[in-house]
């Protein structure tokens, strides 16, 4: 199968003197209709690989293709929801839902029906005159996912999609998720760090080590949906994954660890070598610090 | 649910400038109808000489009277005409300044420091070179007021697009809004409640600083009328000129603003 969306030795760096690698060398493929998730140590830089993929963001090197051509800035089939869902307070829920359509100049008749369907397909029909503060956060997010299929993308994209819900609702939303990928087909790409939700709506698990951030293990996901956590597998792969992020974070400590004691090292030679000056004091005291 | 929520929000449209939350109830006609009426029996006892203040009834009288009197009416909207020129100047300069020092730090770290060293002096302290300059007339008017206005409507708009979360550029990025269409339905609604207060702490900084130039300079206006009549001795026809001002004050604060506020509220 052809992958729909291909990530190519995908690297970041940001800020002055490029110093800090967010990504490297990340590359995976997701297959047309595939539901992929990203899970990973926080702050490891999942979001950032996302907004890479959304066009948000570029790469410092290496590329990302949709349908084999590069991505370079949003595109009009990828489509993303957002952590805190990104409505407009000032508009309404049916307006909110509308606006990426506006933004195509789809017919304001057209749209608004669009708007209704999908505003149905979340379970939101009689609420299309409410605004967002209105709303509970689970309706908020179901809005947002609505905007989001609304333009009728290829790929959606959810970042941390269901971390801002309190987790009853979290998990009706993600049921409905699960039906709505059925349904329509299209390819997901969730981030997340629950690594219950990851498994549960996932074909396939990426699990990216922590900074900078390489794949370090990609798991298929082949239990049957809708899925039971307390399956053994379920509990297993739950696991496995556990234990690869957590192998990670003593990574990142002992390496941390390890720059340290380098680090002092060198300073201790620099004062066996005899330098004079009180710069490897300084220096000490902010190791030890 | 959502019939009920339609009501709730039907209720909230309609609730007009006069009634509602805004003014609450009625409440606070009493302690002014009391406050008149002390006016009127201090002043009916003798226990202020008429010279320094006329009776509330007298004033009244005059009010109406010039309410009438077509000299007195084109001063009034001569006023609020250079009000609303300078609030015009400085609304159309201070928004995109703030909106890129909102946006920008390496220019908001530039030229806001500036503004507040400008915005820190007394606006009045420029009035005799605006004259020197431009003369004694409706261009000093028009520049001091957008001078007073130009400081509120700067900050709060800053502050404004400084408060607009990150994701929503990325929303609009998303679904690719170009330029304008961001600036025009999402930057301009996000700051709108910034933008409504800064724009009626303006209104009320620039009529202010409108009456005190006519009467410090006495450009043909209601200042100069109220400062005209008083030294001449018609305090009635004075009193009755602050109360139009109050009036058309009060009444634009609340009709214009007011119904500017009621509609953030019904998101905000």
């Amino acid at each position: 199968m052809e992958n729909h969306v291909e990530l190519e030795n995908v690297s970041k760096f940001y800020g002055q003197g490029r110093r800090l690698h967010a990504l490297h060398e990340v590359s995976f493929g997701v297959g047309e209709g595939e539901f992929v998730s990203i899970v990973g140590p926080s702050g490891c830089g999942k979001s950032t690989l996302l907004k890479i993929i959304a066009g948000l963001d570029k790469p410092t090197s290496g590329e990302v293709k949709f349908r084999g051509g590069p991505i370079c800035g949003p595109h009009s089939k990828i489509s993303l929801v957002f952590q805190a869902f990104g409505l407009f307070p000032w508009r309404t829920v049916l307006d909110n839902v509308e606006y990426g359509l506006e933004m195509q100049g789809v017919p304001k008749q057209e749209r608004r029906r669009q708007a209704r369907d999908y505003l149905e397909m979340v379970g939101l029909a009689g609420y299309e005159q409410m605004y967002p503060k209105q709303l509970s956060g689970g309706m908020r997010q179901r809005v947002g996912i609505a905007r989001a299929l609304a333009v009728e993308p290829e790929v959606v994209l959810m970042d941390e999609a269901f971390s801002a819900i309190d987790e009853i609702t979290a998990e009706v939303l993600r049921d409905e998720v699960t039906e709505i990928h059925k349904q329509t087909g299209k390819t997901f790409v969730l981030v997340t760090h629950n690594l219950s939700e990851a498994i549960e709506l996932a074909d396939k698990v990426v699990v990216l080590s922590s900074r900078p951030a390489k794949v370090k293990k990609i798991m298929p996901i082949s239990l049957d949906r809708p899925r039971d956590r307390t399956h053994t597998l379920f509990v297993h792969m739950h696991r496995d994954i556990l234990h690869l992020l957590k192998e990670e974070l003593e990574n990142t400590f002992i390496r941390h660890k390890l720059k340290e004691i380098s680090e002092l090292q060198s300073i201790h030679d620099m004062e066996a070598n005899g330098a004079t000056d009180n710069k490897p004091q300084a220096k000490r005291a902010q190791v030890t610090a | 649910m959502s019939v009920e929520k339609q009501k709730a929000l039907t209720l909230s449209l309609t609730r007009g400038f006069f009634t509602g939350e805004r003014f609450g109830n009625y409440l606070w006609c009493f302690p002014l109808l009391l406050g008149f009426a002390a006016w009127e029996v201090v002043t009916r006892a003798g226990l202020v000489p008429s010279s320094r203040l006329p009776t509330f009834s007298s004033v009244l009288v005059v009010f109406f009277a010039s309410i009438q009197n077509e000299s007195f009416l084109l001063r009034i909207g001569h006023s609020f005409l250079n009000l609303i020129c300078g609030l015009f100047l400085a609304f159309s300069v201070a928004l995109p300044l703030a909106f890129v020092a909102g946006s920008r730090n390496k220019f908001d770290l530039t030229l806001t420091p500036i503004i507040m060293l400008f915005g820190a002096l007394p606006d009045l302290s420029f009035l005799p070179l605006l004259v020197l300059w431009f003369g004694p007339g409706n261009a000093a008017a028009v520049i001091m007021a957008s001078l007073a206005g130009f400081f509120p409507i700067y900050f709060t708009v800053r502050q404004g697009t400084k408060n607009i979360p990150r994701e929503l550029f990325d929303v609009t990025a998303i679904f690719k809004s170009d330029r304008f269409s961001t600036f025009t339905k999402m930057v301009l609604p996000a700051i709108s409640p910034h933008l409504f207060s800064g724009l009626r702490l303006a209104y009320d900084f620039a009529w202010e600083i409108i009456i005190a130039i006519e009467i410090a300079t006495r450009v043909a206006g209601i200042g100069s009328f109220i400062d005209g009549n008083v030294t001449s001795g018609s305090l009635q026809s004075g009193f009755a000129a602050i109360l139009a001002i109050a009036i058309v004050a009060i009444v634009v604060d609340r009709a214009f603003f007011g119904s500017l506020e009621s509609w953030t509220r019904k998101w905000a």
